[in-house]
């Protein structure tokens, strides 16, 4: 495609952006080793040459990355964000600049959402790298007849890989699909460490607020609200824990946190943030629980973990008394919600570190390349924990870092089924 | 009349400090007792202080119980719209967002021929101005009251060969300031801004900090609540020892420089971090300073060492120092939670400007009687301080009894 026939066919907001968009794009180059070794050179294969890829996640410089390696590697690549509240224009536009094609918008309603995902299925992806399974979900309820040349599809989080289960219970998932989020070096690393950063660092960010000192009330104790806990923690806060699954709420226990009742956790908390990937983890009964003052921020999953819908039938509209914060006010108590509820890392700020993406996509990338060169069966993948094994050497090798070895007498010993003499 | 970039910016500007005011509960009770008592009516005070949300709260505070208040302060370190909405609420403003020396001296000019009673200053700037070129200045001023650490060594030397005409308070050394601004405020606000700007990660990654006074605690600690291993350098046996039962690695800033991945200065001292020590650094390291001095590493013999320089995204440059070797340098090398952010958090700024509110209230009240020199704030008005955010904490504490009160007062064994 010539670089009109791109623009022609992309859908984006201002293409004057590219500058800024590149900028962020060759930042990224720069701090991505495992891409840039391990990725590049599996990718280089010319499995992927000529191959329909799609890639619909949240539409910021590290995606972007991701996109022109595979692009780089002979795929034709489609791109969209995978929610309109995170797409960085700049970087659409740049993605654009570099020759792929994109949908994504920043802001738009559900209805021009709905609009760009469609496009992306129309070009018949036959890889998928998805987010929440919004594209994948998209086809299967709309597109049905796409199905049949998908290759398969590779998720990306947790709630996608929900969504993907339930797929299979209904009969529906057809076509291979890749657990990515599943891999180690995905959410070992990206949801505890890269969500928890950069979550704590948008809050900060948005409202100039002190950290320390403060209640912090994180709602659901998986990957995600672990770092957020422990980053909490390290800014001088106290934590409270909201869990309903038994087992989490030990940990968060054994973890030194406080685990209490939505009543009691609610109504101390300077700052509330979900992470539970679902639904209504604050809902319209706990607004009154809070006190004066109180911040929420979402870093799960799903814009409606905080529901600001219900907030507003009770508050009204609220007022925006800084970029990113809203103001509601309930029973004269101020209540402020960030991003109007939208991922507040990546919504309020540039999205998770650069180096932690690295590792989400080089699992990505991988996992492409291996839907490209294996065929699968249709249903839910692991992702090859040989190639997991890799990405982390990788890694490893990129920061100099050397690892210990079993000698034969231990690697006997633990082969060995005999008691030990 | 004020001197800043566009008054049209006022509205974002008033939204900040509005935004600042509402988490500003000890303040909001020093605006009441000051507006209540009238000590400010018609008294002029400059404010040389970064011209930001929190700082404008401090001078409208001011202007609100009547003072005539100018505020100034070098560009690197000015939000225009903030500067706008502080003008659009009556107080002078004389501060442009990238103003060049010339320009800042003259804003400090306009500030000096108002004849403030009392000085709020930063870094001693004014201060020392006002002994050097403008000794008429003097004439009127009552007194001073310093922020920062580094300015508080420039008055006590001042103080030391006999040149400081006026009674200084030094504000930063109220345990009010000291031991929540530099330690909690800029532990917090530096390291968020060297991560928002970069958009890169702190796991594992090794952080040097070079100096282990209050900014540097507070910078350690909080790297190490994001996952960093954290190196100190210090010159002081008692820091350095502070630091490593604190539990972080302690070397020579040389040697710390071969391993880092971020180095921030914490020193107050210029060229704390010399060159021969950035030239150790790896490829992709990045450097910010954190303290109050602009040189703790010289920027401007950075840029001429380099091979090449350019801006890689907003307030981040690299400095090539060899093919494949590049340095980033986030915030120009200026302190960078306001070079490169919005400054301190709000909450350790209502601490710090009450102190700075009612500093200047005990000058305009006692200047007379206080001989010239650095003085410290009293501690009754410090405690006060810390007893007000308590109280809007929702926080209580205990008392000593009298019998406690008289075991710690008694010199003979205790029966």
């Amino acid at each position: 495609m010539t670089a009109a026939e791109v623009a022609a066919n992309s859908r984006i907001a201002d293409p004057s952006l590219a500058p800024e968009g590149e900028q962020k794009i060759q930042w990224v180059a720069r701090h991505s080793p495992v891409l840039n070794r391990l990725a590049r050179e599996r990718l280089a294969d010319g499995a992927l040459r000529g191959r329909r890829v799609a890639v619909v996640v949240h539409l910021e410089a590290k995606t972007a990355y991701l996109a022109t390696l595979l692009a780089e590697a002979g795929a034709d690549v489609v791109a969209a964000g995978s929610n309109p509240g995170s797409t960085q224009d700049s970087v659409a536009a740049a993605l654009v600049a570099r020759g792929i094609r994109v949908f994504a918008r920043r802001g738009v309603s559900r209805e021009d959402f709905m609009e760009d995902l469609l496009a992306v299925a129309d070009t018949a992806p036959e890889i998928i790298i998805d987010d929440g399974a919004e594209v994948t979900s998209r086809i299967v309820e709309h597109r049905p007849e796409l199905r049949e040349q998908l290759r398969g599809v590779t998720e990306e989080t947790t709630t996608g890989l929900g969504r993907l289960r339930a797929m299979e219970a209904a009969g529906r998932l057809t076509f291979p699909a890749i657990a990515a989020n599943d891999a180690a070096c995905k959410h070992l690393f990206d949801n505890r460490y890269g969500t928890a950063q950069a979550t704590m660092q948008a809050i900060l960010r948005l409202t100039n607020l002190s950290g320390a000192g403060k209640r912090y009330c994180v709602v659901g104790y998986g990957h995600v609200g672990k770092g957020l806990a422990s980053y909490a923690e390290g800014l001088g806060g106290i934590v409270s824990v909201i869990e309903i699954d038994p087992v989490a709420g030990v940990e968060a226990f054994m973890d030194g946190h406080r685990i209490a009742n939505r009543e009691d956790a609610l109504a101390d908390a300077d700052y509330v943030i979900t992470a539970t990937g679902g639904i209504e983890a604050v809902s319209r009964d706990d607004f009154a629980l809070m006190k004066d003052g109180a911040v929420l921020a979402n870093a799960g999953h799903h814009d409606r973990e905080i529901d600001v819908g219900a907030l507003e039938e009770l508050a009204g509209p609220g007022e925006e008394v800084r970029p990113g914060v809203s103001r509601f006010v309930l029973d004269e108590k101020r209540i402020y919600v960030l991003v109007r509820g939208a991922l507040v890392n990546i919504a309020g700020l540039d999205g998770n570190p650069v180096e932690i993406m690295d590792l989400s996509f080089a699992v990505q990338a991988l996992s492409a390349h291996h839907l490209a060169s294996n065929e699968l069966e249709p249903g839910l993948h692991r992702f090859p924990p040989q190639l997991d094994r890799e990405i982390a050497q990788t890694k490893l090798a990129s920061l100099g870092v050397e690892l210990d070895e079993l000698r034969p007498s231990q690697r006997a010993f633990l082969e060995q089924w005999t008691m030990w003499e | 009349m004020s001197m800043i970039t566009d008054p049209a910016l006022a509205p974002d500007g008033e939204r900040k400090i509005d935004w600042a005011s509402t988490w500003m509960p000890v303040m909001n009770r020093v605006r009441d007792r000051l507006k209540e008592e009238g000590v400010m009516r018609g008294r002029r005070v400059a404010v040389i202080l970064p011209v930001e949300p929190k700082t404008a709260y401090l001078a409208a505070t001011l202007a609100d119980a009547g003072a005539e208040v100018a505020v100034s302060f070098p560009g690197v370190m000015v939000h225009d719209d903030v500067a706008a909405g502080l003008a659009a609420r009556g107080v002078e403003v004389f501060a442009r967002r990238g103003s060049t020396h010339e320009e800042e001296l003259g804003f400090f000019e306009e500030v000096l021929a108002r004849r403030p009673e009392v000085v709020i200053d930063d870094r001693a700037d004014v201060i020392r101005l006002a002994h050097t070129t403008h000794p008429e200045v003097l004439e009127t001023l009552l007194g001073a009251s310093e922020e920062t650490t580094t300015g508080v060594l420039t008055l006590r030397a001042m103080e030391a060969d006999g040149t400081l005409k006026v009674p200084c308070i030094a504000a930063n050394d109220a345990r009010c300031k000291y031991l929540f601004d530099n330690r909690y405020g800029s532990g917090q606000s530096t390291v968020q801004a060297v991560l928002d700007n970069t958009n890169l990660l702190l796991a594992g990654r090794r952080l040097v900090v070079a100096g282990y006074g209050w900014v540097g605690k507070g910078v350690a600690r909080r790297a190490r609540g994001m996952a960093a291993r954290v190196i100190v350098s210090e010159v002081d046996p008692f820091a350095a020892l502070e630091a490593y039962h604190d539990g972080y690695d302690v070397m020579p800033i040389e040697e710390a420089c071969e391993v880092a991945d971020v180095v921030m200065t914490a020193t107050g001292v210029r060229r704390a971090l010399p060159l021969s020590a950035i030239e150790r650094l790896k490829d992709g390291a990045l450097l910010a300073n954190t303290g109050a001095v602009d040189d703790e590493f010289d920027v401007a013999e950075l840029r001429e060492r380099a091979l090449e320089t350019r801006i890689v995204r907003p307030n981040v440059e690299e400095f090539k120092l060899e093919e494949g070797r590049s340095i980033f340098v986030i915030g120009a090398g200026v302190v960078v939670n306001l070079s490169a952010g919005e400054g301190h958090p709000v909450e350790i700024m209502d601490l710090t400007f009450s102190v700075q509110a009612l500093s200047a209230r005990h000058l305009l009240l006692n200047a007379a009687e206080m001989s010239p020199g650095v003085h410290a704030l009293p501690d009754e008005i410090d405690e006060a301080i810390a007893r007000d955010k308590l109280d809007t904490l929702g926080l209580r504490i205990d008392r000593l009894t009298d019998e406690q009160q008289a075991f710690l007062k008694a010199w003979e064994a205790f029966a």
